[in-house]
Parts: structure tokens; sequence; C-alpha cells
């Protein structure tokens, strides 16, 4: 099954195929914030390298987040309106369970770390290799980097861009060395993700698919939070 | 020619189907006025998430309503110019999608000249040139149009637009959001001549317009009210301030009329639906022999109908846009 997949959750993209377990093309360019302007053109340009169109893609991928709200939702546009369209099936990937699979051979216990914007505030989540792919185990977390002491025990690798800085940090506060992968969300990644769960005949609802935010705009924050101060 | 019509460039997602410039197959707008009345007007980042969650089933139900299939689509058209980044970009991100999946021309349209469009929709045979005022929440424009796709800018609002000092002074006095259609109604019930509001620049030499001294004045009236302890006639300040918008929009229009020599007025966007404004232009215009057009109320406020119009017309000038289409939140309206 010829997968595609795509993640626009970072300050690069990525794109990438994947034919069961062989990469057929795998890239990963600089987007910065601006997303929409070379996603679709380099998902033709990457399928093109590849010898391949976009009607011999069987499944997509998609990178659903979390990370740049405004990447993910050109990206899950883009990659619900592409299965749409060609009538294709549809997989979401978490970004952080890209990441984690990147490191899946380094650790029994790998945290996928991904920037959230302001300061040391991170999006996080703890996986373990499963079956040649990653498991989550856990919820997700929102917060300060700091605060994933609480979530690691033992002798988990840190993955992520930065994951060096966040290992150090993590480090000191629990007074051990905490090994570290750089490492970007890929696109090959994603595809060999939702490859697995689209051979296993699972998909997502394609007109459905959301991103995983995982923080409510401010907007909506603010308002909540006035109701239950005031009700 | 079917052109896909896709329209998220503020509060609304639209998809439509639109034959040869001018037959609507299907329109679907899902408004987002749950969210508009719950947060007292639209929250970008919040309308953004809306788009994204509807986009793909708002665009099934125009082909479905169309009883086509995207495979039946020839061209997609997309606001890509003037609105909110994050809401403009869902819809251009599935518009370039559709484009390069069925290899069809993607059309990146502005969205005034979609307004403009609007009233082509509903009067296929409408005299060039003339003078159109596009009026809505997010601007205010007098154009003269000489030819398809052809405008020169005249005025334009130096602060508010006319629609969204409707919803300021509707939220100032309580009313619900939009403000449009909420202080229309109320008005009915009022005195559009119980208080004497400014008609702000109605006689300045320029086309230009400006309702911010207009909104202040309102909420001083209002406030002195207040501060007497007299009761509040809200429809006579509704029905008073909804008066003065009404003569600067109709007086400053008649004058570009003349000025240009035309006879004939093109008025749209989502004020052009207040039923105060079509009457004043409907006498004005009959006392000065001159012919006035507006869209069917369904086509005032955003759609993406009027987008596939525009971008039909822009497809028989040649312009079409590649798959690098990027969005322009302040660009300004060429041609």
């Amino acid at each position: 099954m010829i997968v595609l997949g795509l993640d626009t959750s970072h300050y690069t993209n990525a794109v990438g195929v994947v034919e069961g377990d062989k990469i057929l093309a795998d890239f990963t360019y600089e987007a910065k914030s601006d997303s929409l302007e070379q996603i679709v053109a380099n998902i033709e340009s990457t399928l093109q390298n590849a010898g391949l169109t976009l009607k011999d893609v069987e499944g997509i991928g998609v990178g659903l987040g979390p990370g740049s709200w405004t990447g993910i939702r050109v990206g899950v546009t883009v990659g619900k309106m592409l299965a749409f369209s060609e009538g294709k099936p549809v997989a979401g990937v978490t970004t952080l369970e890209a990441l984690a699979y990147a490191a899946r051979n380094e650790s029994p216990l790998i945290c996928a770390v991904i920037g959230a914007g302001t300061g040391d505030a991170v999006y996080a989540a703890l996986y373990r290799p499963e079956n040649g792919a990653v498991g989550r185990i856990g919820e997700y977390y929102v917060g300060d980097v700091k605060g994933l002491t609480a979530l690691l025990s033992g002798p988990a690798v840190l993955v992520g861009n930065g994951a060096r800085k966040y290992a150090d940090i993590v480090g000191r506060e629990m007074g051990m060395n905490i090994k570290a992968v750089e490492a970007l969300p890929g696109g090959a990644s994603v595809a060999s993700l939702a490859s697995r769960r689209l051979t296993r005949g699972e998909r997502d609802d394609v007109l459905a698919l959301t991103p995983l935010y995982l923080k409510e705009s401010t907007a909506k924050a603010f308002v909540n939070k006035y109701r239950s101060s005031h009700t | 020619m079917l052109i896909l019509g896709i329209e998220t460039s503020c509060d609304e997602t639209s998809a439509a189907l639109v034959a040869d410039g001018r037959t609507i197959l299907s329109s679907i707008i899902a408004t987002q006025l749950d969210l508009l009345k719950k947060y007292g007007g639209v929250v970008p980042e919040i309308a953004a998430r809306r788009h994204t969650e509807l986009i793909g089933y708002v665009i099934k139900e125009a082909l479905d309503t169309a009883g086509k299939t995207l495979d039946d689509i020839e061209a997609v058209a997309v606001t890509s110019r003037q609105g909110l980044i994050g809401c403009l970009l869902v819809g251009v991100a599935a518009a370039k999608s559709i484009s390069y999946s069925k290899q069809v021309p993607l059309i990146g349209v502005h969205h005034i000249e979609g307004h403009i469009f609007a009233n082509r929709l509903s009067h296929p045979d409408l005299p060039l040139p003339h003078v159109c005022l596009t009026v809505s929440g997010g601007h205010t424009m007098l154009l003269y149009v000489e030819a398809d796709c052809q405008y020169e800018l005249l005025g334009t609002t130096l602060d508010d637009a006319a629609g969204e000092a409707f919803d300021k002074i509707a939220k100032f006095l309580g009313l619900d959001f939009p403000g449009g259609p909420v202080i229309d109604k109320l008005s009915k019930q009022g005195d559009r001549k119980a208080f004497n509001f400014p008609r702000p620049m109605i006689r300045s030499r320029t086309l230009d317009f400006s309702f911010s001294g207009l909104k202040t004045s309102v909420i001083n009236a209002f406030k002195d009210k207040v501060r007497r302890g007299e009761p509040l006639p809200l429809a006579d300040i509704a029905a008073s301030f909804q008066e003065a918008v009404v003569d600067v929009l109709v007086g400053k229009t008649m004058r570009a009329a003349e000025e240009r020599g035309v006879t004939t007025v093109s008025v749209t966007g989502g004020v052009s639906a207040n039923s105060r404004l079509r009457r004043v232009f409907e006498e004005t215009c009959k006392r000065n022999k001159i012919d006035v057009f507006f869209p069917d109320l369904s086509l005032c406020t955003d759609n993406a109908a009027m987008i596939a119009a525009a971008g039909y017309a822009r497809m028989m000038m040649g312009e079409v846009s590649d798959l690098s289409l990027n969005v322009f939140p302040n660009a300004p309206l060429e041609g």
C-alpha cells in the first residue's frame, strides 16, 4: 500500500511516501510560518521525485499536531480534502507519535516533546515501542517543561526539536542524565504510522478530521474562566 | 463552465456551485452565529477552528445539493484576499487540494470583488459603467465600475465600516449580534427623527466615509439619558442612528453617480440587506432618474456563490492562480 504522509505542525514541514516498510520519499523543508504557500506544490514534487502521481497514492496520513495552530489547520485541511477528492482513506497521526516513532529503537520509554510557543511551555506524551510502532502511555501533557519530571521515570529518552535543551532542564531537576534524540516530525514517519493503521483496516472519518490543538484559544479560555468565576 | 466557489474569509463557511458565472446550482452557508452570540463578535482563532471542522462537510453539501461530484467541477474559485488570515487559509488550503487532485484551474478571488459580483448573480444584465456602493461589517467602499473587473476607488471609510458601526451600537445598547438585522427590526418601531445625530462627512468634498464620530454621538446620547434618569428609548435611538448611516451612504452614492454621470447604481454587501437603506435608495434614485440594484437577500452577506461568479469573470480574462496561491488579509482591490 502506497501511503502519502504530511505534517505542517512545525517551522519545518514534511512530506513523505512509504510503501509498506519501504520509504519511497522523505522531504523536510523550512516553511517557517507559511505552510500554506508550499505544501500542495511540495506534495506534487515529492511524489514526482519518487516517480509517482497522486493517483498512485492509496492512503493518506496527516499530522494532526499539536504544534503551530495555523500550521495544523493547513495540513489537516489539505490532507482531508485530498483524501475526499481522491476517494482514498485517511489516518490522522499525532505529531508527538511521529516524533516518538523516530526514536522507537532508542529506549523502552520515549518522551516526545514539542515547544508550545512561549517560554519553556511544551506539549509532550510518553510512548513505548510496540510491534515496530509506538503506543502512547497516559495522557498528553501541556505545561512547563519542568513538569515532565512527574511523568518520567527510569531510562526515558526525550525526542523532539530542542530535545537536548529540554533533557538538560529535566535532568537538572531530577538530578540525573537524560538521553536526548534531536528529531523533526517526518513525513515518512507519519506515512508509516498511517500505513500500519490503514493496512489493519482502521481509518478516520475523512470529513471529520480535526487538528489536535491540546489548548483552547485564549478567548475561549478567558470566557470560560470568567464564567466559572461569576457563576 | 462549472465552478466550485469557496469562501471562509470571516465567520461564514461557504461553498457553492455556479454555472457560467450566473446560474447558482447550490449555495451552502454555515454561519457561526452561535459563536458570535457567545463571544459578542468574531474571535479569529475560534472562527478559524470552526472553518477547519466544517469545510469538508460544506463542500460535500454543495456538491450533493447540486447533484454533482468533484469530477464535474471545471475550476475552483476561492477568497484569497482580504479577511482574517487564519480563516482565509482554510478555504485556500481546501481549494488548492481540490485543484491539484482534479487538475482543474485555481482562481484566487478578492472578497470585495465577490460582493460586487453578487449583484451580477441577481441581475445578469446589470448595466456598465455604474457606481457601486459595497458596504458590510468589514468595509465601506464607493467604486466606479467601468467594465467587468475594472474598478476605480472613489471613496472608502476612514475608520469603522458601516456594518461595524451597526454591530458596535447594537452591542452597546445590549442588543443581539450581528447588529445590522437587529437594529433594522427595532428601528421599525422607533422615530427616525427623535435624535438628530450627525451625518459625518456628508458635506466633505471627498467621497470618503467616517462612522466613528457618529458612534460616539449615539453613545453620548444614551449616557445622557441614563444620567438624567430618563427612560431609554432604544427603538428611537436605533432608528435615528440607522437614519444617519443611511443618509450618508445614499447621499455620497448619489453624488458619486452625479460626478461620474452614470444612471445606474449597484448596492451590495451585508448592509445592503438593510430595509431602510433599500427604501431610501429606491425613493432617492427614482427622483433622480437613476436605476438602483440590490442583490437577493441571500447574496448580501458573505457567500461562496459570489466568489464563484467573480472567479468566472477573472478566468475569462485569463487570470488563474497556481498551487503557490497565498492569502493576503489586507490586499487592495485591483483591476
